[in-house]
């Protein structure tokens, strides 16, 4: 029987929480699956950050510190992780699903020749054997998974798990890579940062967003736009109306969009799919308008209503107005 | 230069998602299927490449019968022909075993460009494309928002989170699954619909591949069902006034009107 590997990621400098909340799921499943937790760190000059992992929950820490590794190159990361595999003698081999880990993740799997299952967001224990819980439909319906090999390659879903609380004296111990240069094809160029235009919907007390539901891009003119004037508030959306150019990027909210935390988030048309979900679930109060009573956005909201947006939104419009009128 | 473009065909955004009496995945019998949002941005990326030069574009889909509509819009977008690998085998397969079977297509097709999505609607795996490029032994990116054609490859911005991006250069041959929102996709012309017809669709099964007995799946789907309700939002009944007259309370109480 293998042990765990958690493979790290860095975040300016640090351990990424989301490596963390990896760490807390491999220390819960580990007595259970009878494995050892151990983790790798990629990068240049990582000391520091393997040190850090070492003591919250990653086991025996492998520091694989290299040139090709100092930013995310999906050859040389593959490659590592594989000598990593080794050393580490695991055969579950836990990664975020981040930009960076979505990447190379069912790369590597393909190459170990063994099963792969992305964006867990819970990992159990069955009769000794780990079940991955996933959702599918975006959002819509939850999937459980049962590995028919040995080895495994799991991505996990950030956010979904608490991180590892507590303090473990761990080891780091160096790793040689092994990377063949050679065999590194991609090439880092740069990192372009987001770049803040017009709209900041980040400070925003209120946002009104529409989704797909809403249909075209006049009906945000006509109906969406309108109740966040009424309210003062700004117009937000979900990716498949910027993916259309109903509305330009600094609209979107979510994972690859903004962030968001307003006191009022009102969700029109948008049926809550994890990456939408990230990006406006922490606001303070959520009114979720849907057609479809079964739709993830209501579970995170305070309030909802299951109707026809092109009713609800107008007649809510028309309210306010007069609430605030009179 | 020749792109391959893989294609799954998925139920439509919209249908009606029922657990079948397997309780292994949907019932898919009477709903509509439409190509994956992902895969449709692939496809369109490709085509732009033939639209400014000489390119050939092939598209291949693995799955039933009800597949070859698939692949009939994508010809009538503008492909220039098509592979269907039908088989039962694959139908239970797995990402690896799909990527397994696209990996001997690519090999006999010896494609400059392989494209895919970055996921698909239904299973939201995100496994495919990186796969297949590590079975075919090619460089990959994922997420990809800007595809840039160079002498020797290609010069690729990849999403990060927050809107950030990566800018990456891969060597051809090489694999790319595309991001939704790259470009705006085309719809099929009538003429372009037309002279699909005349287009070839090479059905294929994976024993033709060499594959039989070798895509048995390496992870399965114990079950699928809704998740569970947690507390959930406090659902606002009643008419529309009713309804709306309750809102306006709870935004007054928040203190924001
Ligand atoms: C790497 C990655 C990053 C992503 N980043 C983001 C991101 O930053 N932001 C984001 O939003 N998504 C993001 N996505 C996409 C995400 O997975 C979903 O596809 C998207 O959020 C769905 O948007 P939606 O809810 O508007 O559309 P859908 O899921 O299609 O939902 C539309 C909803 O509208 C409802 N509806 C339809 N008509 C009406 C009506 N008349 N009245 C009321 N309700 C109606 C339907 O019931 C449905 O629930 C990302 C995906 C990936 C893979």
């Amino acid at each position: 029987m293998g042990n765990i590997l958690i493979v790290a990621e860095i975040q300016k400098g640090k351990i990424r929480e989301a490596t963390l909340e990896m760490a807390a799921i491999a220390q819960k499943l580990a007595g259970p699956l009878g494995k050892e937790v151990k983790s790798v760190v990629l990068g240049k000059d990582i000391g520091a950050a393997a040190e850090e992992l070492s003591k919250k929950g990653g086991g025996e820490v492998f520091a694989a510190d290299h040139e090709l590794l100092a930013n995310y190159n999906v050859d040389a990361f593959t490659q590592a992780t594989r000598t990593a595999i080794e050393a580490a003698g695991a055969d579950l081999i836990l990664v975020s699903n981040t930009p960076s880990g979505w990447d190379f993740a069912p790369r590597l799997a393909a190459g170990l020749d063994a099963g792969f299952v992305s964006d867990c967001f819970n990992i159990e224990e069955e009769g000794g054997k780990p079940v991955f819980v996933r959702r599918v439909f975006n959002g819509k319906l939850d999937a459980r998974l049962l590995p028919q090999t040995d080895v495994v390659v799991a991505t996990v879903q950030p956010g979904a798990t608490a991180a590892f609380e507590g303090a473990t004296d761990g080891k780091v111990t160096n790793l040689d890579a092994g990377i063949d240069a050679a065999a590194v094809r991609a090439k880092f160029i740069e990192t372009k940062v987001a770049e803040s235009k017009g709209v900041d919907l980040t400070k925003a007390d209120i946002i009104v967003s529409g989704g797909r539901g809403v249909g075209a891009p006049e009906k945000f003119t006509e109906t969406i736009q309108p109740l966040a004037d009424a309210l003062g508030g700004a117009m937000g959306a979900s990716r498949p109306v910027v993916d259309a150019g109903w509305l330009p990027h600094e609209y979107q909210v979510g994972s690859s969009g903004q962030v968001v935390t307003p006191k009022l988030y009102i969700a029109c048309g948008i049926s809550g799919a994890i990456q939408h979900l990230v990006g406006m679930k922490a606001s303070n109060f959520i009114v979720a308008i849907n057609k479809d009573g079964d739709a993830p956005i209501f579970e995170v909201a305070d309030v909802g209503v299951v109707g026809d947006l092109f009713e609800v939104v107008p007649a809510l419009t028309k309210a306010i107005s007069e609430a605030k009128g009179g | 230069m020749k792109i391959m473009v893989c294609l799954k065909q998925v139920p439509h955004q919209d249908a009606r998602l029922d657990v079948r009496s397997d309780g292994t995945w949907i019932q898919e019998d009477n709903i509509k299927f439409e190509i994956n949002s992902y895969d449709t941005y692939a496809l369109e990326e490709a085509l732009r490449v033939k639209d400014s030069g000489e390119a050939e574009v092939v598209v291949v889909s693995i799955g039933p019968d009800r597949v070859s509509q698939a692949l009939r819009t994508a010809l009538g977008m503008g492909a220039d022909r098509a592979i269907h690998v039908n088989d039962a085998e694959a139908e239970n397969s797995d990402a690896l075993g799909i990527a397994k079977i696209l990996a001997s297509i690519a090999k006999e097709e010896n494609p400059d460009l392989i494209m895919t999505g970055l996921m698909s609607d239904d299973g939201n795996f995100s496994a495919v494309g990186a796969m297949l490029a590590e079975l075919v032994g090619i460089p990959h990116t994922t997420a990809v928002m800007k595809v840039e054609h160079t002498d020797s490859g290609l010069k690729l911005e990849r999403e990060l989170e927050g809107g950030a991006l990566e800018v990456v250069e891969l060597p051809r041959p090489c694999l790319i699954a595309v991001q939704t929102g790259i470009n705006q996709v085309r719809y099929a012309s009538l003429k372009g619909i037309m002279a699909a017809k005349k287009k070839p669709i090479d059905v294929k099964t994976a024993g033709d591949l060499g594959l039989a007995g070798q895509i048995a799946p390496k992870m399965k789907i114990e079950k699928v069902y809704t998740p569970p309700k947690g507390d959930g939002a406090e659902m606002i009944e009643g008419s529309t006034d009713e309804v709306v007259a309750k809102l306006v309370s709870k935004i007054k109480e928040l203190g924001l009107l």
